[in-house]
């Protein structure tokens, strides 16, 4: 180890590299390296977002009808029961804290890896553990949870067995998140490389330890929450039943203490993507780092003062509906302050239009949209009216589907390159994002309209709706059939992913001309990241300046670095940012 | 309490080299150390979410019921035995002293106090559990007849468990102690037991007084 | 001597010498510095206040309907 011209001695400490790992379990079933568990939350949640997406499919032909026959009732109450669970607690948490998160961050900061890797392991495979506890609950006589995501008891507790195994399998995957968070709250305080100071940090970093305060702090909430459901359910405990002193509603604060902040998990590592992905592909420095940093921490800790937003028209008293309405107000305003200074971001700045950009623009629209009929229902008057009907069903799905998973997707087109060491087609991926946009819009867009004339969610059945709106058969199926294009764009993903891997353009350490840590070193990173810990001398963002890196392991890393040879598409020249 | 200036002056020496022990081990270790301790104390942190989240539930049911303790068929139930209640905390606050003096002596080299404390903590807390099992079976009400047996069983069972893992972790701790594991310098499970063992202690300041005081 | 009588008395020793000695090991604990020494601080700190709960339950003056 070269002590000489090392001018910050204690950081000697963890100079230390383990041994390599060795056979194939150590290597990439077992690992403990977070680019490789990484890479395995990737491969679960693509496969559990396409099975959750096909019970959405199957949702979309039984509303082909007003009537439909396709399925009988109780199974299309299972379908947006697992389809919604499935979603939120085994793809998008997955998605965005474990997959990205874990990928990304540890590089960012100049770290060898999290703080505990045993315990990231651990957090990874609870994940399959949970998803085979909740599907093994179809086979029971009464079927998979059947009461919504939300299993409100008492119809959760009669509806069967199937809670139990809900309870059961959420129970698990929040163990999984809480550690998760644990984890990256660790690694951020106490593995940061010399001289990055809290305002030197990556926006990234700074959205997964504002995403990892959520985790660790709520999730123990949700399995407050379950256990009491579980309890209920398994040993007649009355907390939720009112003949025995108990109460419904105390089961909906409990959840939706947690639920409310979960949304702000799916979010802020997105808006971290974002903040990414804007700067290089603008060729510009990001507008407004601290309020962007700072705004993620305070939509953090206001998102856990809001939970009643949810339940405004279940019998809660005025007093606290008002307190919620306003809180929630408040919200939007670190999201505004985020969105634009995006957009300022983007004014004046050179736009290269690759996949992630397209992406990261789009979401800019999509999000904004979602964000706008959230604040809609915000309101408690108007909530009234839409609590429980499409319109709620639209605004989730665009500030989820147009916000979340289309900034993933921007963060997985981004570091895929750093991850395997390949470029992902282009072609492919432009295709891939209009299928994704295009059908986004033609699925959720009807359904704003649809549940401001009342068409109500969670029914297997619309006809009553359909005799009062009759162009409501029209516009379902019109969103039955573009929701298929939204399948075929994940599709896509997965066969641009087996081509790429085998022949697509080999990425140099930094194609797309970036300029935090993770985009230092080569790609994919050796087990050990970094050979020497990185300095850093200042903010990442600046495009005007040289590299604020010292001790890099490419001594011969261009101080001013620009998209290589592999981010354009073929035949361009280099001068792109010339 | 008069203290001899040179009972002072050797109290002064230990601390000072139980400090120095701390300070002086490799930098990789004290690293590892620092980040475990901020990974322990931030896991006791959702802990106490955990408990906050029951104790919601029990203040909401508690402040919506008509009446407290509850009327199931007819009566009204019984309020909780204070006098038992307080003997049990007593032996559960005795326990995290005891807890501190094995941390101490085992900082201090004094391997025999350390057993001493650390068996006589392991001791107290089954003391604590079986009080426990005893007010269980001589409670006035049931886990499924009421809110009022829904709330004090289920915090109170999920403390209990509390107890009986840190005992555990202390039986390991203890073995682990004896063979060698840890050194004067080095012990940061030790550091780990006593800190889950005090904050198991705090939550049942919590618990009492909510369910015996109140 | 009832059973109640005997609960209290054990309680109200109990909580002086507990709390007692715990108060002077927090003021032992006082100037040691780092995250581990200032969470024990604080939780004997609750703790000791758990001790004067207990003493004030063992004279009657707190506790559920207390005469």
């Amino acid at each position: 180890m070269d002590v000489a011209a090392h001018p910050v001695e204690q950081h000697e400490a963890h100079d230390h590299i383990h041994p390599a790992p060795t056979g194939f379990i150590q290597k990439y079933v077992f690992s403990i390296d977070h680019k490789v568990i990484a890479i395995q939350y990737f491969v679960t949640g693509l496969l559990f977002m396409l099975i959750a997406g096909s019970f959405a499919e199957l949702m979309r032909i039984q509303l082909w009808n007003p009537k439909g026959t396709f399925m009988d009732y109780h199974t299309f109450n299972q379908m947006f029961t697992m389809h919604g669970t499935v979603m939120v607690w085994l793809v998008l948490i997955p998605l965005v804290t474990g997959s990205l998160g874990n990928l990304v961050m540890p590089l960012q900061i100049g770290a060898r890896d999290v703080a505990f890797p045993w315990l990231n392991m651990l957090s990874f495979w609870l994940i399959p553990v949970s998803g085979l506890i909740l599907f093994s609950a179809f086979l029971l006589p009464d079927g998979a949870p059947a009461a919504g995501w939300t299993e409100y008891p008492p119809i959760s507790i009669q509806q069967g067995t199937g809670g139990i195994f809900y309870c059961l399998a959420i129970i698990v995957v929040g163990i999984s998140s809480t550690l998760t968070g644990l984890n990256f709250l660790v690694t951020i305080f106490k593995m940061r490389a010399p001289g990055m100071t809290w305002t030197r940090m990556p926006l990234f970093t700074w959205a997964t330890f504002a995403t990892a305060l959520i985790n660790l702090f709520a999730t123990v909430a949700l399995s407050a929450a379950l256990l009491a459901l579980l309890f209920a359910q398994a040993f007649n405990v009355p907390f939720f039943d009112p003949a025995r002193g108990g109460s419904p509603i105390l089961y909906q604060h409990m959840f939706w203490f947690y639920s409310h902040p979960a949304v702000y998990i799916f979010i802020l590592p997105a808006f971290g993507v974002i903040s990414e992905v804007l700067p290089t592909f603008a060729r510009k420095t990001i507008f407004g780092y601290k309020m962007i940093a700072f705004s993620s921490l305070a939509i953090a800790i206001l998102g856990f003062a809001v939970w009643a937003h949810h339940m405004f028209p279940s019998g809660i008293a005025p007093w606290l509906q008002i307190p919620f309405m306003i809180l929630t107000y408040l919200i939007g305003i670190p999201t505004g302050i985020k969105i634009f200074s995006w957009m300022a971001t983007l004014w004046g700045g050179r736009i290269q239009f690759t996949t992630p950009m397209m992406y990261a623009l789009a979401f800019l629209g999509t999000f904004s949209f979602g964000g706008i009929t959230g604040v809609y229902l915000a309101c408690v008057p108007v909530d009234f009216h839409e609590h429980g009907s499409y319109f709620v069903v639209a605004h989730f799905h665009y500030v989820v589907g147009g916000g979340a998973v289309a900034a993933f997707f921007a963060g997985f087109y981004y570091w895929f390159p750093k991850a395997t060491g390949r470029m992902l087609s282009e072609k492919m991926g432009h295709l891939s994002f209009w299928l994704f946009m295009i059908g986004l819009t033609g699925t959720f867009m009807p359904m704003h309209w649809l549940g401001l004339e009342g068409m109500p969610r969670r029914y297997a059945s619309y006809e009553v709706f359909a005799k009062a709106f009759p162009d409501a058969v029209f516009w379902n199926r019109f969103e039955s059939l573009s929701s298929s294009l939204m399948v075929l764009s994940v599709l896509l993903v997965a066969i641009n992913i087996i081509v790429s891997l085998r022949s697509g353009r080999r990425a140099g350490n930094n194609p797309w001309g970036a300029r935090t840590l993770e985009w230092m070193i080569s790609s994919p990173a050796p087990y050990y990241n970094f050979k020497k810990i990185p300095i850093v001398l200042d903010k990442p963002y600046d495009f005007t300046q040289p590299l604020p890196y010292r001790n890099l392991d490419d001594e011969h890393q261009d101080p001013y670095p620009v998209p290589s040879e592999a981010a354009l598409p073929r035949g361009a020249t280099a001068a792109v940012g010339a | 309490m008069a203290v001899s200036a040179k009972a002072r002056s050797s109290a002064f020496l230990e601390r000072a080299s139980v400090e120095a022990r701390f300070h002086d081990v490799d930098p990789v270790y004290a690293e590892t150390r620092d980040i475990r301790t901020l990974g322990f104390v931030l896991f006791l942190l959702a802990d106490c979410i955990l408990f906050s989240s029951f104790i919601f539930a029990y203040l909401y049911l508690r402040t919506s019921a008509p009446v407290w303790p509850p009327v199931v068929d007819g009566k009204q139930i019984e309020h909780l035995d204070v006098a038992f209640g307080a003997m049990n905390s007593i032996v559960l606050f005795g326990s995290g002293v005891t807890m501190h003096f094995a941390l101490e002596s085992w900082k201090n080299l004094k391997k025999a106090a350390f057993n001493f404390w650390i068996v006589l903590t392991i001791a107290l807390g089954l003391g604590f559990l079986s009080g426990q099992a005893h007010e269980y079976l001589s409670a006035p009400m049931t886990w499924t007849g009421s809110s009022f047996g829904a709330s004090f069983f289920t915090l109170t069972g999920l403390h209990g468990f509390h107890v009986f893992a840190g005992v555990v972790f202390l039986t390991v701790l203890a073995i682990q102690a004896n063979r060698g594991v840890y050194t004067g310098s080095k012990y940061f499970g030790l550091v780990a037991g006593t800190l889950y063992w005090h904050f198991v202690d705090v939550i049942w300041v919590l618990l009492f007084f909510l369910f015996y005081l109140w | 001597m009832t059973a109640a009588l005997l609960e209290r008395t054990i309680a109200l020793i109990g909580s002086l010498i507990v709390g007692g000695t715990a108060t002077l090991q927090l003021r032992n604990e006082w100037p040691v510095g780092g995250l581990a020494a200032d969470v024990t601080k604080l939780l004997l700190g609750l703790m000791i206040l758990g001790c004067v709960l207990a003493l004030l339950a063992s004279l009657d003056i707190l506790g559920a309907f207390a005469s």
